[in-house]
């Protein structure tokens, strides 16, 4: 586009800078100048399109990294797990433990809730995670929390033996069952197909029935 | 931490209300950030951080502006204290991300991608404004710039943008 007089350059300038808010003097000279008017016109039609393209669509927004970025990271991960042998599944599982505790530690509050959330409360924290649950289970608490990078469903569950903390860790596959504790917090980390479920009650070890009821009430979409 | 979303406390409609606002967030930190996990760490601190400061949000119908200030403020801190490598332009892993693919409208992907090149110094002003609804005035005063400085900064995004757009890119008036 040609840049016309000088205050024409100026009058884009300022259209370029904030379309939707002119000041007297713009407003006044686009009165008089057909090119400055197509100008802000095209503008504004251009920044339509923006906010268009600015609000990304959230489903997508949730689904996994492009192949070509997961075979990368495949990759990655296959030669970390070549170099480290052995060694590497007896060192992840504690690591992970930790972070589950972490995490929960860090969510305090997450215990003193007692009311029973609506279904549709729990369905909508499930669904941002793709997973599925036992929809007939007491949840009092339910967050879709980031976790490694994804959202996981964090779940308080009211059982016989009080408040238990559910994570279900899609993505999370763990050789077998492990038993962790830590200043009061009593957990166990369950194999489930291809993810994991970590288990968490304060004061008193995780009873093995309601545990193994959270893991079969769980489906990975 | 993340608030309760539900209970009987008397903060949960507040918990309930920064919920509300999540989607918004990520998407704001993503375009700051170009990165999804980067992003959903700048969204959980953010929220962590207006929960905890909800005593200082004096009116209820501004709570997007000001989640939105903290996100801002939060993405900065997060490199600050996690030093982490700024993002070359030519190794934008989020130009593959899915969410940048729009069905049908292939013109909105290229649209998409350009804007995740623009330059921070420009595609940060130009996500303020148009995604959050900041003033020039208030973004000059987030990013400590004069008010002319930001219009300036704004008209070249947009300017760099005509061109995908299939316009032709004004003269600048340097």
């Amino acid at each position: 586009m040609s840049g016309g007089t000088p205050e024409c350059r100026h009058v884009r300038l300022a259209i370029g800078g904030d379309p939707q808010n002119l000041s007297a003097d713009v407003a006044a000279h686009l009165t008089t100048c057909a090119d400055c008017n197509r100008f802000r016109a095209e503008t504004l039609a251009l920044d339509a399109r923006l906010r268009a393209a600015l609000e990304l669509p959230l489903p997508q927004f949730r689904t996994r990294a492009p192949p070509a970025r997961r075979f990368a990271l495949a990759a990655s991960l296959l030669l970390a797990v070549v170099l480290a042998g052995g060694i590497w599944l007896s060192r992840s599982q504690p690591v992970l433990a930790n972070e589950v505790l972490e995490h929960v530690k860090e969510e305090a509050g997450s215990w003193e809730q007692h009311n029973l959330l609506p279904a549709s409360a729990v369905a909508g924290v499930l669904r941002e995670a793709k997973v599925e649950f036992d929809a007939r289970l007491p949840v009092v608490y339910a967050m879709a929390c980031p976790f490694h990078g994804r959202r996981v469903p964090h779940l308080v569950v009211q059982t016989e033996s009080g408040p238990m903390t559910v994570m279900l860790l899609a993505h999370e596959k763990i050789a077998a069952r492990q038993e962790f504790s830590e200043n009061g917090y009593h957990g166990v980390l369950l194999p489930a197909g291809e993810g994991s479920v970590a288990v968490l009650m304060r004061g008193g070890a995780v009873p093995e029935g309601p545990a193994n009821a959270m893991v079969s009430g769980v489906h990975w979409r | 931490m993340n608030p309760p979303p539900g209970g009987t406390s008397a903060a949960a409609p507040f918990s309930r209300l920064l919920e509300l606002f999540r989607p918004d967030l990520l998407r704001f930190a993503f375009w700051l950030a170009r990165d999804r996990s980067v992003a959903e760490d700048v969204v959980q601190e953010t929220l962590i951080r207006a929960w905890k400061s909800k005593d200082e949000l004096k009116d209820p119908a501004a709570v997007r502006p000001w989640l939105f200030t903290i996100a801002r403020r939060e993405h900065a801190r997060l490199y600050e204290r996690k030093r982490l490598p700024t993002v070359d332009v030519d190794e934008i892993e989020a130009l593959g991300d899915p969410a940048l693919a729009s069905d049908g409208d292939a013109g909105l992907t290229d649209l998409r991608r350009a804007i995740m090149q623009l330059p921070d110094e420009y595609r940060e002003p130009l996500v303020l404004q148009v995604l959050g609804g900041f003033t020039t005035r208030e973004i000059a005063a987030q990013l400590k710039l004069t008010q002319a400085a930001v219009l300036t900064r704004l008209f070249r995004a947009r300017n760099r943008l005509r061109v995908i757009y299939g316009l032709a890119a004004a003269e600048d008036a340097e």
